[in-house]
């Protein structure tokens, strides 16, 4: 008994700090250009972000999103603006609305796939095995082998 | 049955990846299609390199465009650097404007390289880069083909030669002259 108090305890604590860390709070200018040049690629990196990098380029870049957040743009308008120069490359995880977006999707089929097929494959090693056959069966294939036998010489 | 619809398909992707990157390798690429394809280019006002006033794009209207993203520190802007003098002095009487957009670097060295380099085209200066981010440029040299429509037809990332030139403007000539 005292053990579900525990518990039902410490779900609650769980539940409370979930709730107390997704509560909504005003998101500052500097959090949201972090936000922004995070998910932009840096253009003359390697799977770098913007915001870490330390090219000029993406010094530019960054300069670029300070002032647009400044002018009141909201990061999709922003987000919006690199799209149309670069197309969806610009951003280190692909929008899941547009082509690019099946890279998160092949891997969910591919493990869908291969569920189903191990799925398949333990019903068949579960499945009954055959009947014995019967008197009848067993008679028919004896005169059938010695037939055969026969046949042979 | 399940099972064999799931093997069907396995090969079916496969089949899919092989062709997609089939096609993908047979691309030449030095032409990325990225947003600003076909789409109007984008606007700007940029002081010339030289200080002598301002030059804007939207004052070439009806032209052929090319502009080219160069640097002094950039090597293969060297490289590239006589296919575009000669093609300037093919089409300098013509219909056809070349444009230099100085890229990532101070006037004084843009300039000094545009005179040591023979280049007798209009260079602009984009002092904060955003033109260049505006047009999606990687790095320099990238040259960019706008039609007398305003809208961008083609794009090469890298060095460039006549013949691409050329054949680029002349496109753009004869779709205009229908």
């Amino acid at each position: 008994m005292n053990g579900r108090i525990v518990i039902a305890i410490a779900l609650l604590a769980l539940a409370a700090a979930l709730v107390f860390a997704a509560r909504p709070h005003e998101v500052t200018a500097d959090e949201r250009i972090d936000q922004i040049t995070t998910e932009l690629r840096c253009p003359v990196c390697q799977g770098l972000s913007v915001k870490d990098s330390t090219s000029e380029t993406a010094r530019q870049m960054r300069d670029l999103v300070t002032q647009r957040v400044r002018e009141g743009k909201s990061n999709a308008e922003i987000q919006a603006e690199f799209r149309a120069a670069y197309g969806d490359w610009i951003f280190l995880s692909p929008p899941v609305a547009s082509w690019s977006g099946l890279v998160w999707l092949v891997p969910i089929a591919a493990l869908g796939a291969g569920l189903v097929l191990v799925t398949g494959r333990l019903r068949g090693a579960d499945a009954p095995p055959p009947a014995e056959p019967s008197a009848t069966q067993v008679a028919a294939l004896r005169e059938r082998v010695a037939r055969e036998e026969a046949a042979e010489g | 049955m399940l099972a064999r619809v799931v093997r069907i398909a396995v090969v079916v992707a496969m089949l899919g990846l092989v062709v997609t990157l089939a096609l993908a390798f047979r691309r030449d690429p030095h032409d990325i299609r990225t947003g600003t394809i076909g789409k109007p280019a984008p606007v700007f006002t940029l002081e010339r390199l030289d200080g002598s006033g301002k030059v804007a794009l939207a004052d070439l209207s009806g032209k052929v465009v090319v502009v080219n993203f160069f640097a002094s520190w950039c090597l293969p802007c060297t490289e590239e650097n006589p296919a575009l003098v000669r093609v300037y002095e093919r089409y300098r009487a013509s219909d056809v404007v070349m444009l230099g957009v100085n890229y990532q670097e101070s006037r004084d060295n843009g300039l000094a390289y545009v005179q040591r380099m023979g280049m007798g085209w209009t260079t602009v200066a984009d002092d904060d880069g955003r033109v260049a981010l505006s047009y999606g440029v990687f790095g320099p040299p990238e040259t960019f083909f706008i039609g007398p429509d305003g809208v961008i037809a083609g794009r090469h990332i890298g060095p460039i030669d006549e013949a691409t030139l050329v054949n680029a403007i002349e496109t753009l000539r004869a779709r205009a002259a229908r």
